[in-house]
Formats: structure tokens, sequence, C-alpha cells
């Protein structure tokens, strides 16, 4: 074969894997909206089993996640975190590292914010420049305070061989329950009862601009919208990223180059938690404005564990699922406080999404069925 | 791993262990700890209880295990045991007080919907080739979701009324023997049921023949199908049979020893599923080991309540923690030493 040859084979070898790799990305794409519907049309036939009425329940849940201005506004605010919290689910999975502890990251990151600026607040000089060292502080805090947290279970997996689907979940507990008691005993003001810290000095906080909205910014969706940038161009533009990415889909072959596993694995960790703690800083400025019993948050980051496997942990993907995820949790607090169906329904739906999206060969199967672009494989 | 290397590790192991025990004891020496009166009967008898629901739960996820298939989803089947048990019981009983009799319709029906929910999980892991973790991880959250979901169908609350719990046996004679007598022969039959549940696990694992095929389904598949046997339908056995084992845990938990069924925030289950994997990897696979580390567990957990009646002044906010750290600790120096070699990867038959 002549090396002309050669090179034909290879642009042709090279065509074949974008149209494979266009043709995946289109199948993961319909996985992705498969599970969405199946799993929203099971809920409505709970809904509906349950003797309530799912076109309403369908109908709130759409009103609630952009029927108004301030819905969208709530939509944006939540899905603002589920991107950042998405994004660091999504970096250690795609290097084939199961961190099930943004939850825990998230929760120190924010703490560590909330402790640095009240802290430093005394010292710097109040108004808008004193905000925003303040912030800036807070948010070096959180990624530092996240990414370590992160580190912990990286070393254990990488060096102790503990699983650290079990590990980051333990580590879940433990921060909320530390972070509980810290709060409870030494941070709450005397006098006051509800286990918050005292809140921020009110220049602390992003200027809401577009939408009227308390706890809501645009400059938050920027953070999220921008971290999902850096983080897309770390992992496809560096050579970390590029060590990272090969030892999630070829750990032999990553270690064959060079790679050491084991480091990979724990700053793998460390990143996503850097990310996750960052998203702790935001909730605590942009939507607390204090800190307060992490048992009474959000689950932002078991929720990212969905809004990550539904962009099939593409970064990029995560801002899409993340909207959805927003829109579903909008939706989901309008049905509580309209409707009389339980809200907690919408939890268990987006369980069954990440159920569906597990599941990939019950689309192919389905496919195979309906005769609908099933003959791939 | 070599025989060698594990042996190392282990030593290394033990070490940190007994030094951390003799810190322990040291400390309590040091701040002169009452230790007579931290363990009492009265604390042995919580363990027992504790460790009851982990210990059940432990066993299915082991067989699970061993055959091949990782049962992330303890959790999510025992927050569907939980809730269904005192759904079933109050149901059946047609509200307010319920009856005994109730109470095991409850259990039974719960162990009979869990298989149903086990059959669902092992098409989706074992016949669908879901992604194990993923999966597994969704039944957490269908759990989360739909348990407490359930509970406002059924009661209008994320919590259930106080629900009377299955009544403690006592067996005549035996229960006036010292310390024995009050910990297993005035106990709860659930407590002799996980027993029961335990030793058999062990006889069926290591010496009959099915044992020898789950066995062989998780560490050499092909070699089991070579020799006739279908390894998916062993596989789809243990995963139904780790759904059931996991909602009789959870059954334990609301209706054996609590009073009813608690869905806020993480539910009652409270991480026991978690912890339950961790149990039968101490454990190294073995019903008997996991069942040791799941009375470990209990005692962990039970430790709150004694150091406050001792008076010892440690927050119970971190008391409670101590399970978790405790779960961080084991997997720290056990680590994954002996996971079947097939675990994860779904089988396909050459025809």
């Amino acid at each position: 074969m002549s090396a002309a040859d050669l090179g034909s084979l290879r642009t042709l070898l090279g065509r074949l894997a974008d149209r494979m790799a266009r043709a995946t990305a289109v199948e993961r794409i319909a996985i992705a909206v498969g599970s969405t519907v199946l799993a929203l049309a099971l809920g409505s036939v709970i809904v509906a089993a349950t003797g309530y009425d799912p076109a309403t329940f369908v109908g709130a849940l759409v009103y609630g996640a952009v029927g108004s201005a301030s819905n969208v506004a709530f939509t944006l605010r939540q899905s603002t975190m589920l991107i950042l919290t998405g994004v660091a689910v999504a970096v250690a999975f795609r290097a084939g590292v199961f961190n099930i502890g943004v939850q825990g990251q998230f929760v120190v990151g924010g703490f560590a914010a909330t402790l640095a600026i009240l802290w430093a607040a005394p010292l710097l000089p109040a108004g808008t420049l004193g905000g925003v060292l303040l912030m800036f502080l807070g948010s070096v805090a959180a990624v530092i305070a996240g990414g370590a947290y992160a580190a912990l279970p990286g070393l254990m997996k990488a060096y102790a061989d503990a699983n650290e689907v079990i590990t980051t979940i333990m580590l879940n507990f433990i921060a909320s329950g530390v972070v509980f008691f810290l709060i409870d005993g030494y941070l709450r003001p005397p006098g006051t009862s509800a286990p918050n810290t005292e809140p921020f000095p009110d220049y602390v906080g992003l200027p809401s601009l577009v939408f009227d909205s308390a706890t809501f910014s645009v400059l938050g969706l920027l953070v999220g919208l921008l971290t999902v940038v850096v983080v897309a161009v770390v992992l496809t533009r560096t050579r970390f990223g590029y060590d990272l990415v090969t030892s999630g889909h070829q750990q032999r072959a990553a270690a064959f180059s060079g790679v050491d596993p084991k480091r990979t694995v724990v700053a793998t960790m460390t990143l996503s938690g850097m990310v996750a703690g960052l998203a702790g800083a935001l909730f605590a400025v942009m939507i607390l404005g204090y800190y307060s019993d992490p048992n009474s948050f959000p689950t932002f980051g078991f929720d990212a564990i969905a809004v990550s496997l539904l962009a099939a942990n593409n970064p990029i993907g995560v801002i899409p699922a993340g909207l959805l995820f927003g829109g579903l949790d909008a939706g989901r607090q309008y049905i509580g406080f309209t409707l009389d169906i339980p809200p907690e329904l919408v939890e268990g739906v987006v369980g069954l999404i990440v159920l569906f999206v597990a599941t990939p060969e019950l689309f192919r199967m389905a496919g195979r069925y309906t005769g609908l672009g099933g003959d791939r494989e | 791993m070599s025989l060698a290397d594990y042996t190392a590790r282990n030593r290394v192991g033990l070490g940190v262990a007994g030094l951390a025990l003799l810190v322990g004891l040291l400390a309590a020496v040091g701040f002169d700890l009452p230790l007579a009166r931290l363990v009492t009967v009265g604390y042995l008898e919580r363990t027992l209880q504790a460790a009851t629901p982990i210990a059940l739960a432990a066993v299915g996820g082991l067989y699970a295990e061993k055959s091949g298939v990782f049962n992330i989803g303890l959790e999510g089947f025992m927050i569907f045991g939980a809730l269904l048990a005192a759904a079933l019981a109050w149901i059946v009983a047609g509200g307010g007080d319920v009856s005994q009799t109730a109470l095991w319709l409850g259990l039974l029906g719960t162990l009979v919907v869990c298989a149903l929910l086990g059959v669902l999980f092992a098409v989706l892991t074992v016949r669908l080739q879901a992604d194990q973790i993923v999966a597994g991880l969704a039944v957490w959250f269908v759990g989360l979701g739909f348990g407490p979901f359930t509970a406002i169908v059924v009661w209008g609350g994320v919590s259930s009324p106080s629900i009377a719990n299955i009544d403690d046996v006592a067996v005549p004679v035996a229960a006036d023997w010292p310390l024995v007598g009050r910990l297993f022969f005035d106990a709860s039959p659930l407590l002799w049921i996980a027993v029961a549940v335990v030793v058999l696990a062990w006889v069926v694992l290591y010496r009959t023949r099915f044992g020898y095929w789950v066995q062989a389904a998780g560490e050499n598949p092909e070699a089991l199908d070579t020799a006739g046997v279908d390894v998916n339908r062993v596989r789809f056995v243990t995963v139904v049979f780790s759904a059931v084992m996991a909602g009789f845990g959870g059954a334990v938990l609301s209706i054996g020893f609590g009073s009813g069924f608690t869905g806020t925030g993480v539910t009652m289950v409270d991480g026991r599923g978690w912890i339950a994997i961790v149990a039968y990897l101490f454990g190294n696979y073995n019903p008997v080991g996991a069942a040791l580390a799941s009375l470990l567990f209990g005692a962990m957990e039970m430790l709150q309540i004694q150091f406050q009646t001792i008076g010892v002044p440690v927050p119970g906010s971190l008391t409670g923690l101590f399970p978790y750290a405790a779960v961080l600790v084991v997997l720290t120096l056990v680590g994954y030493t002996r996971m079947p070699a097939a675990v994860g990867d779904p089988y396909e038959t050459e025809d």
C-alpha cells in the first residue's frame, strides 16, 4: 500500500469516526428526550391513578416553569445552581469517577464562603468595592474548601481503593452534620433560635439587573455559563483534560501513555469539588445572604447527577439539561403552592428520568420494535 | 492483587484498628469515662435492633454483588420497604389502631411488592444491561421522591402517624436466662428471622449448588455458561432477592422497631442502605461477616444515646455522625479487596 493510499485511508477513517461520533451524539439526545418524555408520561399516569387530573398537573408544571416573568426568574435561578453543580458532576463522571458528593462539597464551599465573608467584612471598606472584594474572597475560600473536601474521597479511592460512590455519600452526611453543629453551636447570633448565621452586609450581593428578583441575578447565570466554558476548554484543549477523559474511557491505554491514574483521580475529584464549592458560594451570596442548616437546603448536588447524566456528561450539554431540570424544579414548587398534588411526585419523575437514561438499550429496543431508526449498533 | 499484598494491607489495617482502639481506651481512662456504664444490657439490645435492618439489606446486596450485579439501589429499596410496610399495615387495619395481624400482613405485602420492584430492576440491569451504578442511584432518587409522595397520598403528610410495631415474643424459661434471655428470648421475632436469614444465606452460598452458581456468575460467568447454567437467570434471582431483603430491612425500621414511616429529609432510612453496602464489603462478602459488621455499625449508631445517658459532653448532632465516619475508616482500611471479577459487566451469551 502506497503512502498516498495510507493518507486517503486515514482521511476516510477520520470521516467515519466523525460520523460515528455524530451518530452517537444524536442517539444520546434522542435517549435524553425519550427518557424525559417517558418519565413525564409515567408521572402523569401516576397522577391520574392517584385521583388527580394529569392535564392540570402538566399545565401547572409548565406554567410554574415559564408562565410569568417571576417564574422564569425562578427557573433560571434553579438552573444556574444546577448548571454549576451539574458541571461539577460531569467533570468527574467524564473521567469515570462517580462524585456523588457534590452536595457535600457544595455545603462545605458555601460554609467556607460564609466564614470568609463574615470574618473579613469588618476589615474591608463598606460599599460596592468592599462587596466585590468580599464576594471574591468568599469564592476563593469556597473553591479551596470544596476542592479539598472532594480531594479526600479522591485520595481514598486512589490510594486505599475505597469506592468513591460510598465515601462521597458518607461525606455528604458528615458535611451537613458538622456544618449544622458549627452554625448552631458557634455562629448563631445570641438570642436567636433559628440555626442561621448573621446576615451578610447588604453591599454583598449580586444586582438583579434584568429580572426583578431578590434571589436571582443574571450575573449569577453568567458565572455558571462561564464556568461551563472554562471546564469545557480544560477538558478539550489541555493536556490535563485529555488525560482525564482518556482515563475515563480507556484506563489501561491512559496508564500506558504515561498518565498516573492515581494522580488523575485525585485531580479530577479536586477540580469537580472546586466547581461544587463555587456553586456553594453563589448559593450563599445570591440566594441566601447568610448561611443556615444545610439539612434544609435544596438538594442541588443530587439533582445535578441527573443533569449530568441527561447531558451524557458533556459540559456544554449540561446547559440545556440544567435549564430543563431548573424548569421542573420551578414547576414542582409552583405545584406545591397551588395544587393539592404532592410536589414530591416531580422528584420521583426526576429519578425515573435517570433510570431511563441509564438504560439506553430500552430505547434501542423500542426503536427496533417500532422500526424508527433502531437498526444502529 | 496477590495474596501477599492482601495480608500486608490487612496487617496495616489491623494495626491501625488496634492503634485506634488503644487511643480510644487511653482517652477513656484519661478523661475518666465510666466505660462500664457505657456498655449496658439496654445498649446491647438497642445495638441488635439497629443492626437488624442493616444486616438484612447487606445479605441481599451481597448476593447480588456475588453474582455480578452491584445493587447500589439498596437505600432506595429500603425506603420503599419502610413506606410500604407502614402503608399496607395501615390500609389493612383500616386506619386507627393497627393490629398485630395487620402488621404481619403489611410485612408480607411489602416483601411481595419489593419482589415485583426487584423484577423491574433486574429487567433493567440484567436483561437491558443498564449501567448498574446509575440505575442504582436512580432507584434511590425514585425512592426519595415516590416514598414521601405515597405517604402524602395515604396519610396526607410525608410521615405516617404513630403506628404500633410488631410485639416482642418471650420464650418461657429461656427469657429468664441472664443477658442472653433479655437479648434474644424476650425480643422481636424479626430479630430471630434476621439471624435465620443470615445463617441460611451462609449455608446456601457456601454449601449448595445454587450458591456455587451465584459465586461463579460473579467470578467466571463464561465457565458457568459453558456448564449449561443460564448466568442471567442466576443474576435475576439474586437481584430480586436483594430487593426483597432491602425492603424487609426497611420494613423492620418502620414497623419492626420503629413506630411508622418518617419521610422528611432523606427519610427514616437515613443512609442505612449505603451502610449496608459497606457492611458486606467489610464482612468480605460473607453473610456472617456482614452481620457482624452490621452489629458494629448498630453499636456506633446507638452510642449517641449511651453518651447522653452517662453525660459525656459530645453533642448529639456529632455522635449521630459516628456510623458515617466509621464507614469512611472501614472503607479506607479494607477497600475493595476481593470484589467478584465480573461485577458490573453485563453477560451476553454467545448464541
